[in-house]
């Protein structure tokens, strides 16, 4: 409970509770709260008590939804409806950026214009506090935080309910959530039939109470919300075994169970859509007519989409409906935990109302991970810090295949990106689109980017000529962790496109020669026309201190070197992989092959690093796409050992 | 053309032949009386760059062990011409199909760079392993881990993974 003083708590008869309205708004803000549209109730905008729903209430149970009436007088007799206060401080659509390249080709990117409205919240129930407590923790909480958000946040007043009415559908009691209001309001009220019980939580609510005409609430009053507080609480009783359930449903990713479920889940989004925590997005560009100028737009997504997990040239990594309804049950109640510190579930049950046809999370729940405690251990951290779009010029072009090319670019801004950590950057292009690439070397005053035309964005990139100008975020992600592989033997195997990101490994190796051991590379291409660097592979074979393995797919009679999987090149080698460090990238399940060779060959698990390719949006592992049981990609990788991943690595529909 | 003839090759003969075949990850390591006996079968021979060494379709007379230099086994596809499947490097061997019936080679084997090649004498070997089962017992382990190597090898390229 809050810490508020006895004294603190105070007592609002009914008709004085437009007074509160008027308070709150005269405090400059537009007062979000419940209101009746289309059938449900819905948080829109209070002007007056008369907006309120009094005397309403909702029937829920799954994929159920009626208004009923009731026979008093109250505005807060109801469960929460399909809307949820997410949508005001994660706007459903947000544009992040505006863009431009003008008719000579300069780029710009700039900061989308904002207003953040005043906002006071009327009626938040307690698990929708602990939603907002959750949202805080994504959005704030990590590395990467989201300015707007937190702009917003920051902007709104929240007027706290205690829910007195539960639903059929709600559970708040099994999440640690609710019913009672703990904490994270302005303003608490306790509503009875005659007023409300009002107790301050923060100075801001402070200032507003003072200003009420507030008796002093009786010791019945107190007695009387307590009991409604325990009423609900029976009523809701605690219908999902929540300890353990973490590694209960992760043991579980093999049940029969998702098919079945897939059989009735419609992957139409409502339950993301309804959920107050859900929070991946999409982003796309929105251009005007002529080109020169784009919007760059954040869209509510969710991971029940086709696509959702989908990257260039058609590849899904979770093409079932199964598949992405266990992403999401599993990342709710389980993997949220391991990247956030907290369940991303709160029991309201949004999920099952809205589900069409009445998947009930509870049922499922008990049934795929029978019933031990959740842990929250809080990641806090603070580097206020959002990627942002830097200019570059395009130095040079050099054409590796007939659909790939490396672009050399510079930037303008004298930052010396030979240091810079990260893997990959967003490569953006006003009215065209914004792409990870790997960056594929460090250059002094730049880098270079190896891009296949595979999609709409990339044919523009790969089509770009000397002193073009596109837009660079800073490196992202976890790259190769080279410095360890000093006193060791290094393996670099590549496979595809999968030689860019590696090549970096190579000249930092060649930076410091002698401080390495023995280095192996083997590169595996489609065809010989496919191979990159063709140069480059020729000089790092003419040396004596690398040992260069190339091969191919497929060849036809004039190709003179070798043709056979990658693997080939050193499953029968010489070499002691048990002191030896692995750099493996490529296709996955090319991947796949190279670990076990190389497992063969001696090295461990935690020796043997790989790169993840995902469905990349944010970068900061904001939008959810790139999501890899408990790992985020963009943020948590792309690199990561095979240990750490353990068994998610290689798995159907994760 | 074969260095050895007959049912008693000579005993220095045989010890280089017996080196020779330890030295390939193919032969390495068998019992010593194995190795012998797979000398006595075996010739050595050199072929030039772009030497067709087996043709597909044609009798395997000869497994061969590629003791150094590349061949390729290739497949014609009409309209298309001939596409390499699979390059065979130093310790491996080619011409399986010696060993299994109807010892008709699958692909077309041809030396991509001068190479050096110890073959061992089909039926003389399909005779041996049928006659002497430790030998078989020995050798025919070797043959399967080649093959197999070889099929998961094609699933993956099959596979076309970096087609996209």
């Amino acid at each position: 409970m809050t810490n508020v003083t006895k004294s603190a708590i105070g007592f609002l008869p009914r008709a004085g509770f437009q007074h509160l309205i008027e308070l709150l708004a005269e405090d400059g803000r537009t007062v979000i709260g419940p209101t009746v549209a289309d059938g449900a109730i819905v948080y829109g905008e209070i002007h007056h008590v008369a907006d309120l729903p009094q005397g309403i209430g909702a029937e829920q149970a799954p994929g159920h939804y009626r208004l009923v009436h009731h026979a008093d007088e109250r505005f807060f007799a109801y469960a929460v409806g399909p809307t949820s206060w997410k949508r005001f401080v994660f706007p459903p659509t947000l544009a992040l950026g505006e863009s431009r390249r003008d008719d000579h080709g300069h780029v710009s990117f700039g900061p989308a214009p904002r207003e953040i409205p005043r906002l006071a919240f009327l009626g938040v129930r307690a698990c929708e506090l602990a939603a907002l407590g959750i949202e805080d923790r994504v959005f704030l909480g990590g590395p990467y935080t989201d300015e707007d958000y937190r702009a917003r946040r920051a902007n709104t007043l929240i007027v706290a309910v205690q829910c007195a009415e539960p639903a059929a559908t709600c559970f708040c009691t099994s999440m640690g959530t609710g019913p009672g209001i703990r904490s994270g309001h302005d303003i608490a009220l306790i509503e009875l039939d005659e007023g409300f019980i009002v107790t301050a939580g923060t100075p801001a609510g402070s200032a507003i109470v003072t200003r009420l005409d507030l008796a002093e609430a009786t010791a019945e009053q107190l007695t009387a919300g307590a009991d409604q507080l325990a009423a609900a609480r029976d009523r809701i009783g605690d219908p999902v075994v929540t300890a353990g359930l973490h590694d209960r449903l992760l043991a579980k990713l093999e049940s029969p169970r998702w098919a079945q479920i897939a059989e009735r889940c419609l992957a139409c989004t409502n339950c993301t859509a309804a959920c107050p925590t859900c929070f991946c997005t999409s982003v796309s560009q929105r251009s005007d007519l002529d080109g020169h100028t784009a919007t760059t737009e954040r869209r509510w997504d969710s991971c029940f989409t086709k696509g959702f997990a989908a990257v260039a040239l058609g590849g899904n990594f979770r093409p079932r409906v199964q598949d992405r309804y266990r992403q999401w049950l599993t990342h709710k109640f389980a993997t949220w935990i391991d990247q956030f510190g907290t369940s991303g579930c709160v029991g309201c049950g949004r999920c099952i109302t809205w589900c069409p046809v009445g998947i009930d999370v509870r049922e499922e729940l008990n049934v795929i991970a029978p019933p031990p405690q959740v842990s929250a251990g809080p990641a806090e951290a603070a580097q206020p810090h959002a990627p942002r779009s830097s200019v570059f010029r395009v130095e040079g072009v050099r054409r590796e295949t007939h659909d790939t090319v490396t672009l050399a670019l510079s930037t303008p801004d004298g930052i010396d990106w030979s240091t810079a950590r990260g893997e990959f950057v967003m490569v953006s292009l006003p009215a065209v689109g914004a792409v990870p690439i790997s960056i594929s070397r460090r250059l002094p005053r730049g880098l270079e980017l190896t891009i296949r035309a595979v999609g709409p964005t990339t044919t523009v990139l790969t089509g770009l000529e000397r002193g073009a100008e596109v837009g660079l975020s800073a490196p992202l992600g976890h790259g190769w962790p080279v410095a360890a592989a000093q006193e060791h033997d290094v393996v670099i195997v590549g496979g595809g496109m999968g030689l860019a990101p590696l090549r970096p490994i190579v000249d930092e190796i060649l930076a410091a020669r002698s401080r390495y051991g023995d280095v192996h590379i083997y590169y595996g291409a489609r065809t010989p026309s496919d191979v990159l660097y063709t140069e480059e592979l020729a000089a790092w074979a003419a040396r004596d201190d690398l040992e260069v393995g190339v091969t191919v797919d497929r060849a036809d009679a004039t190709w003179l070197g070798r043709v056979g999987v990658v693997t080939h090149l050193f499953d029968r080698a010489r070499w002691d992989g048990t002191k030896a460090l692995a750099f493996v990238c490529g296709p996955e399940r090319m991947i796949q092959a190279t670990v076990n060779a190389l497992a063969g060959r001696g090295l461990t698990p935690d020796r043997i690093f790989i790169s993840m390719e995902r469905h990349m949006e944010c970068g900061v592992g904001l939008c959810g796409h790139c999501q890899v049981g408990p790992f985020f990609v963009c943020k948590d990788g792309p690199v990561f050992s095979l240990a750490q991943l353990g068994d998610v690595f290689g798995r159907e529909g994760i | 053309m074969p260095e050895t003839e007959g049912p008693a090759p000579r005993t220095e003969a045989n010890a280089e032949l017996v080196a020779l075949l330890n030295a390939t990850w193919f032969a390495a390591d068998l019992p010593p009386q194995a190795q012998v006996r797979l000398a006595s079968l075996a010739r050595r021979y050199q072929a030039s760059a772009g030497t067709t060494l087996l043709a597909e379709g044609q009798l395997a007379n000869e497994l061969g062990i590629v003791l150094s230099g590349r061949v390729s086994l290739r497949t014609l596809v009409p309209e298309t011409g001939w596409i390499t499947i699979l390059t065979v490097e130093p310790g491996d061997v080619f011409g399986w199909s010696a060993l299994v019936p109807p010892y008709r080679s699958t692909s077309t084997v041809v030396a991509l760079q001068p190479v050096d090649v110890l073959a061992l004498d089909g039926p003389g070997l399909r005779a041996a392993l049928a006659a002497d089962h430790d030998l078989a017992a020995a050798l025919y382990p070797r043959v399967l881990q080649a093959l197999a190597r070889r099929l998961t090898a094609t699933r993956l390229q099959m596979l076309d993974l970096f087609a996209r």
